[in-house]
């Protein structure tokens, strides 16, 4: 089975969306930090009225501010990414995750039908998903790679 | 006056080659135990592992914690006396279906009834492992097993059942395939004082690999799984569709809608002895399996019961005097009889003889059932064309790092000592959380103080599953490649890994 159709199947709604925190256009980028690192996320979805119109990530904070603390004291809207392509909790998560790819997404906001957040795409949703489905093969190892068993154990 | 404690997953890995045969899902709970306990909120000289014998019962030798490997059955028999002998501790039984329920299963009872402040961990595969493979006394009725071949005729021990029986305080059920689920349940479990009581559905890949069918793969779990939560109605499925309701005094599975809704279901009582009767009758598949806290009651745990009637003791009689205590019972002398020994009338020589049947049953290659499985196991992380590491060193400034990283446009750099060799990594993750806004100036400040430190790193040969593993076990993002001398020579990321799978069936 390949990835495409191991994903067909599942929605967005199905997979281990990742964290994310949620901030009121307006707000100031040092304010906007500070959230992000107290809800230990790395990205932070901006809203105007409940509506998602940005996106700011680790990526942005490390192009952006790291290289000009200047930058800390204007607003989130300065630095988003505005008006970032989301996807609906039923889209199938095949279609996400090509999606992500074609358009080199690191993260995709997943808003329903009435504008609510529902949480955020990333890759570790899919690595989490294969975890989860093939736990012979991905989850059942030992703590140090170099002791993988070869053969069976028994008494 | 406590200092707060500040472990990690490493502190919990022994040095020990783990022994369980290849994709045991014994391996997934060790993983998760390692990672649950540095945040428990216990030095590690305070927890102690202890287990009898089986296949599960090798687990504290994997812990870097104090641990016994006991008798068959009776590990909650030396945890009940160092639990209370010292009250500190946090004491862990790791047992399985064969030794917790049939050879101890009377050790087990006794240590939930007395709410001794444990956390026993029952790894339940429903067949004996450590043996090669007998029918268990949690096998379903008419399985075929070496010692069944003509199927059980047993009925089978329900574990939460019978804990309830025992009244246990905290009841909890889990999966070893499901993560998140698994490090929650143990967190609940370590948390609760006096006896808390956890199954763990666990898959014996070799003896009974397909027991967990429709609980273990992703696909299906969540339609097939009840996740319980206090105060919430009962509501499964991987669409939130339907519930369970209360028709007399038996469960139903409804599906919502159609004039059913939310207010129709039970919702979860952790405080009800009733419900958890009806929870533990539950089994799968004729239901969703119930799974987390079943049961959670606050109740005097022995040790407490027993302090304070020494206690009330000591105020009524004063101290005690152990010569005294002594002598105040019927003595008597026992004397040397002439003694000889009896001669063994075996040899005492084990057999050196080989079971060829099992030394080929051993030899077998693994199934491999699909595409996707043949990739991960198959497909080394070098297939994945690894970047070239960035490196900086080890003393290089922060201002360096970000330029570095703003330079090559990347999220991640390997930090290297003055031999080349690996000594941490440096995410973007860590521009936010660690620097940005919160170092005064990048350029005096040092990577060295800001960087991840000896970071798990991967060789090359390995199975795209190690990396899989490591990063869902852990949620990197990156993880270094080095070489046999750890020195770097690649870095792969988590879209790498995806972007592989991906590809290879394009």
């Amino acid at each position: 089975m390949s990835l495409k159709e191991e994903l067909k199947s599942e929605r967005v709604s199905h997979l281990d969306l990742s964290r994310f925190c949620q901030i009121v256009s307006g707000t100031a980028v040092r304010q906007s930090l500070a959230n992000m690192r107290q809800n230990k996320t790395n990205v932070c979805l901006i809203t105007k009225e409940n509506a998602l119109i940005g996106i700011l990530t680790e990526r942005d904070v490390l192009t952006k501010v790291a290289t000009n603390p200047a930058n800390l004291n204007r607003t989130v809207d300065d630095i988003m990414t505005a008006n970032p392509i989301t996807v609906t909790p039923d889209t199938s998560a095949a279609d996400a995750l090509w999606l992500m790819d074609e358009k080199q997404f690191r993260n995709l906001p997943v808003v329903d039908r009435d504008g609510k957040i529902k949480g955020n795409m990333t890759h570790q949703a899919v690595i989490s998903f294969l975890a989860a489905r093939y736990p012979v093969e991905v989850l059942n190892r030992p703590p140090r790679p170099d002791h993988f068993p070869h053969k069976q154990e028994g008494g | 006056m406590s200092i707060p404690i500040t472990l990690n997953r490493k502190d919990f890995v022994s040095d020990q080659t783990v022994r369980w045969c290849p994709g045991c899902g014994d391996y997934a709970i060790l993983a998760s135990v390692q990672k649950t306990l540095p945040d428990i909120g216990v030095p590690k000289e305070n927890i102690v592992f202890i287990s009898g014998i089986g296949c599960s019962s090798r687990f504290p030798y994997y812990m870097n914690t104090y641990g016994i490997h006991s008798i068959h059955g009776r590990a909650p028999t030396l945890a009940t006396g160092l639990a209370i002998a010292n009250p500190e501790l946090s004491v862990w039984v790791v047992t399985g279906d064969g030794d917790g329920l049939s050879i101890g299963g009377n050790h087990l009872i006794h240590a939930i009834r007395r709410n001794i402040n444990l956390n026993i961990l029952l790894f339940n595969n429903r067949i004996y492992g450590l043996t090669k493979g007998q029918y268990s006394p949690t096998s379903r009725t008419g399985t075929k097993t070496k010692s069944s071949p003509m199927g059980s005729l047993e009925q089978p021990l329900n574990p939460i059942a019978l804990a309830m029986a025992a009244e246990a305080t905290f009841i909890a059920r889990s999966i070893d395939a499901h993560t998140q689920h698994l490090n929650e349940t143990l967190m609940a479990a370590s948390q609760h004082k006096g006896i808390s009581f956890v199954e763990i559905y666990q898959n014996c890949v070799i003896f009974n690999p397909n027991e967990w069918i429709g609980l273990d793969d992703r696909r299906v779990r969540d339609e097939n799984i009840l996740y319980l939560e206090h105060g919430k109605p009962m509501i499964f499925g991987k669409d939130m569709d339907k519930g369970i309701r209360l028709n007399g005094f038996r469960p139903a599975v409804v599906q919502l809608g159609n004039g059913i809704t939310e207010d129709d279901l039970l919702v979860h009582d952790e405080t009800s002895t009733q419900l958890a009767f009806i929870l533990a009758s539950m089994e799968f598949p004729e239901f969703p399996a119930p799974m987390g806290v079943i049961r959670r009651v606050e109740k005097q745990t022995y040790t407490d019961g027993l302090m304070n009637q020494i206690e009330t003791a000591r105020q009524i009689k004063g101290n005690g005097n152990l010569r005294t205590l002594y002598e105040s019972a019927d003595l008597w002398t026992v004397t040397a009889k002439d003694q000889n020994g009896v001669a063994s009338k075996q040899t005492g020589q084990l057999s050196l003889e080989v079971d060829e049947e099992y030394v080929d049953e051993l030899d077998k290659e693994p199934e491999v059932t699909t595409a996707m499985q043949d990739r991960l196991i198959e497909d080394t992380i070098a297939a994945l064309s690894p970047k070239a590491p960035i490196t900086i060193d080890v003393s290089a400034s922060l201002a360096k790092a970000v330029r570095q990283m703003n330079t090559h446009r990347i999220g991640c750099l390997v930090v290297t000592d003055a031999h080349d060799k690996l000594v941490g990594i440096f995410t973007e993750k860590d521009v936010l959380h660690r620097v940005v806004g919160l170092v005064e100036d990048l350029e005096t400040a040092v990577i060295a103080d800001y960087m991840t430190p000896d970071p798990i790193a991967l060789k090359a040969n390995l199975p795209i599953a190690q990396a899989l593993h490591e990063m869902h076990m852990h949620g990197f993002r990156h993880i270094p490649l080095v070489d046999d001398e750890h020195r770097p020579e690649g870095i792969i990321s988590f879209r790498d890994v995806v972007h592989h799978l991906k590809e290879r069936f394009a």
